[in-house]
């Protein structure tokens, strides 16, 4: 009875350039203005340094990774919490900051939510609000993990063993950083593995629904899914 | 089924809330230890030695040996390696970089606290770190005891002769030390006029405010904030304690130690045993506020809130704190709050020394809700410490405390006696939602509010204002 040929066992895809796991460590720093009431808010949104427009949207993700619901920035948080004006916190919870890549755009938006909200409701705008807003900024560092990956495997063996913070820096920071709907994950796996489809995948997972770790869980997902299939 | 049907029955009250039926569970967070038999009663039921308990605590009267501070090792379990190679990445580049840091006292008070458990992690990470307290006669420290009340808004007389004397001081002592290090830590206002060394050094000078100046006497703040304003940066612990200042000015929350007598994981026998020693029936709830005996702790309104609660459900009220016995306020705010809770032996009052911190731990381990109602407060740490034991904590919106509980998300806030006993009472009755308000409160406080988070921030800064670490370019 002839034997089944033996298939040799698959051999991992190998990247041309490996992928570095990084980290950020941030610094939180008490910013000049603060706001006491919606239009005050609105006028610390236009002037306020980029950095802490970055901090309230995107860095606040970070800091309440813990956290699957609420509202998910802290322009929102306060307007619902201090200012209890409803309508606009939904209205600014429900930007995603997946759709931006420039801090700019993401101002503007901001602005054009309050300033339209305040145009129907101009008693809003100047009402007192129970606790002042206090503008922030953080100071990012980024540091290195011994974490390299040069294939599938070594990709999900990094994925479990870095810090929550890696997976922010390179699936959420890095969305300003390429300048581009995506992440460090998702353009590692398209031009170093041509794995597309998984990169898509990558980008469609919903980081406001879920926990920094539910996230990673997500992406360990995919990634184990193509290993299976490689 | 049935025996879960006897159990809701002891812990429930006969009337239901709204004309629904009231369901009452034994809350996931507190109770017996897996194995352990129930015991359930009613307080008219109690065994005589609870009683016993109750009016004669057994409370320790000797200090314990202190125990070794930990090595920096020992958190990996508790913040995971990868958290714990960052910082040590980060320490890497200061290694032989100086610092020394100056405060004015150098046993008793929060701020010496920290720096007990910060000063050895830094050394550790091979950044030599000397530790220096100033000195100064009874004059000085009756004027900078004036600075710490003006400075939270109470009234002074700040005349010129008070500012020669607090003047005289930091100069004695700025005399008396040698700034030869790389980085200087100044923290609070007394030692604030060791600035006037600046010019001889080439360090970087940080001015750590461990104190609330969102209300200063202008007096006293006009006199400190030129000094302050020499300082290459300012450390707040709240973004509301901050003034406007020509300085950057970066959020350091106050931190906890996971690993310290009032933090660490407990036995659950030794949970058992000082519940016994003060007479607390674990099969009921309780409700704990830890604080010292002082009106801005609102005790009596913790009580009036209690016994709102006690209509519906039948639960303990533990109030445990110092300051009744060196504080002649304290003994009165005491006497007001035994007053308060009258015959009612289900609020068990304690006055402990300052050696009970695995009392405390254990005390707030066996609560099955947590209450910090303050009317005024600092950061409030002791929130902090609730967090950090997962258990659903109610404070008074006040201070830090807001920084620390999202509203129904790591926490409840309150704003009166009433608002305060509805929450208590929602908390008790809703087991599930009080078990996810621990669970989210323990990773908020374990991301925000540890040591070792602290650590990581006091290398972050140290790397920016020597230069060696720029902020990434991101934005």
């Amino acid at each position: 009875m002839a034997t089944a040929p033996q298939i040799p066992a698959t051999r991992p895809r190998w990247a041309r350039s490996p992928f570095y796991f990084n980290s950020a460590s941030h610094l939180l720093r008490i910013g000049r203005e603060k706001a006491a009431c919606l239009q005050e808010l609105l006028e610390a949104i236009r002037t306020c340094p980029d950095a802490s427009i970055f901090q309230h949207t995107f860095q606040t993700l970070e800091e309440h990774h813990f956290i699957k619901e609420g509202f998910s920035n802290d322009f929102s948080h306060w307007a619902f919490a201090a200012c209890n004006e409803v309508e606009l916190a939904e209205r600014l919870s429900a930007i995603d900051i997946r759709e931006f890549t420039s801090i700019a755009a993401l101002r503007e938006r901001l602005v054009h939510l309050i300033e339209s909200y305040l145009q129907k409701n101009p008693r809003s705008g100047t009402r007192p609000a129970m606790e002042p807003f206090y503008v922030m900024a953080a100071d990012l560092v980024v540091v290195p993990t011994p974490y390299v990956a040069r294939n599938l495997e070594e990709f999900a063996d990094g994925l479990r063993k870095v810090s929550i913070h890696s997976i922010y820096y390179h699936f959420i920071d890095a969305r300003l950083r390429l300048k581009l709907n995506t992440s460090d994950f998702s353009v590692w796996l398209e031009q170093e593995l041509d794995l597309h489809q998984a990169a898509e995948r990558l980008n469609r997972i919903d980081i406001y629904t879920s926990t920094l770790e539910g996230v990673r869980r997500s992406i360990l997902k995919i990634i184990e899914g193509e290993i299976a299939r490689a | 089924m049935k025996e879960n049907e006897d159990k809701d029955k002891a812990v429930a009250t006969d009337q239901p809330e709204s004309g629904q039926e009231l369901k009452t569970q034994e809350p996931s967070t507190s109770g017996p230890p897996p194995g352990q038999k129930e015991r359930r009663f009613r307080t008219s039921e109690l065994p005589p030695h609870f009683i016993e308990r109750r009016k004669h605590p057994r409370i320790s009267t000797e200090p314990p040996p202190p125990p070794a501070p930990p090595r920096l090792a020992d958190y990996a379990a508790i913040i995971g390696m990868p958290e714990l190679d960052e910082i040590r990445f980060l320490a890497r580049h200061l290694q032989g970089k100086t610092v020394k840091m100056v405060n004015s006292t150098a046993v008793g008070g929060g701020v010496a606290e920290i720096l007990n458990r910060l000063i050895p992690l830094l050394n550790e990470l091979e950044i030599p770190t000397r530790w220096e307290v100033i000195t100064g006669g009874n004059d000085f420290f009756e004027v900078t005891k004036g600075f710490h009340n003006a400075l939270h808004g109470g009234d002074y007389n700040l005349t010129r002769q008070i500012q020669d004397i607090f003047m005289a001081y930091n100069e004695q002592n700025r005399q008396r030390m040698l700034f030869t290090e790389d980085l200087f830590v100044i923290h609070d206002p007394q030692p604030v006029g060791l600035i006037r060394s600046r010019s001889d050094t080439r360090g970087r000078w940080i001015w750590r405010c461990h104190i609330d100046l969102s209300n200063p006497h202008a007096g006293v703040w006009d006199f400190l904030k030129p000094m302050v304003e020499q300082y290459d940066a300012a450390i707040f612990s709240a973004p509301a304690f901050t003034r406007q200042l020509a300085i950057p000015q970066y959020l350091f929350y106050p931190s906890i130690d996971p690993l310290s007598e009032k933090n660490r994981e407990l036995e659950e026998s030794f949970i058992n045993k000082v519940c016994d020693d003060f007479g607390i029936d674990r099969s009921r709830p309780v409700i704990t506020q830890i604080s010292r005996f002082d009106r801005l702790k609102d005790p009596v309104g913790v009580i009036e809130a209690y016994k709102l609660v006690k209509k519906y459900v039948d639960c303990q009220l533990v109030l445990a704190g110092g300051g009744a016995t060196d504080d002649p306020e304290g003994a009165v705010v005491l006497q007001e709050v035994i007053d308060a809770a009258g015959d009612d032996p289900d609020v068990i009052i304690l006055n402990l020394p300052p050696w009970s911190a695995l009392e405390i731990n254990a005390l707030q381990r066996a609560s099955t809700v947590i209450v910090q109602k303050s009317l005024k407060e600092g950061f409030g740490l002791t929130v902090t410490e609730g967090l950090w034991k997962q258990k659903p904590v109610v404070a008074g919106a006040v201070g830090g405390i807001p920084t620390q509980i999202v509203h129904k998300l790591t926490g409840t806030l309150v704003h009166s006696v009433e608002g305060c006993a509805y929450q208590i009472r929602y908390l008790l009755t809703h087991p599930e939602f009080a078990a996810q308000l621990g669970k989210n409160g323990r990773e908020h406080a374990k991301e925000n509010f540890l040591i070792t988070v602290n650590l990581k921030r006091w290398l972050l800064l140290f790397q920016i204002l020597l230069g060696m670490a720029k902020p990434s370019k991101t934005i």
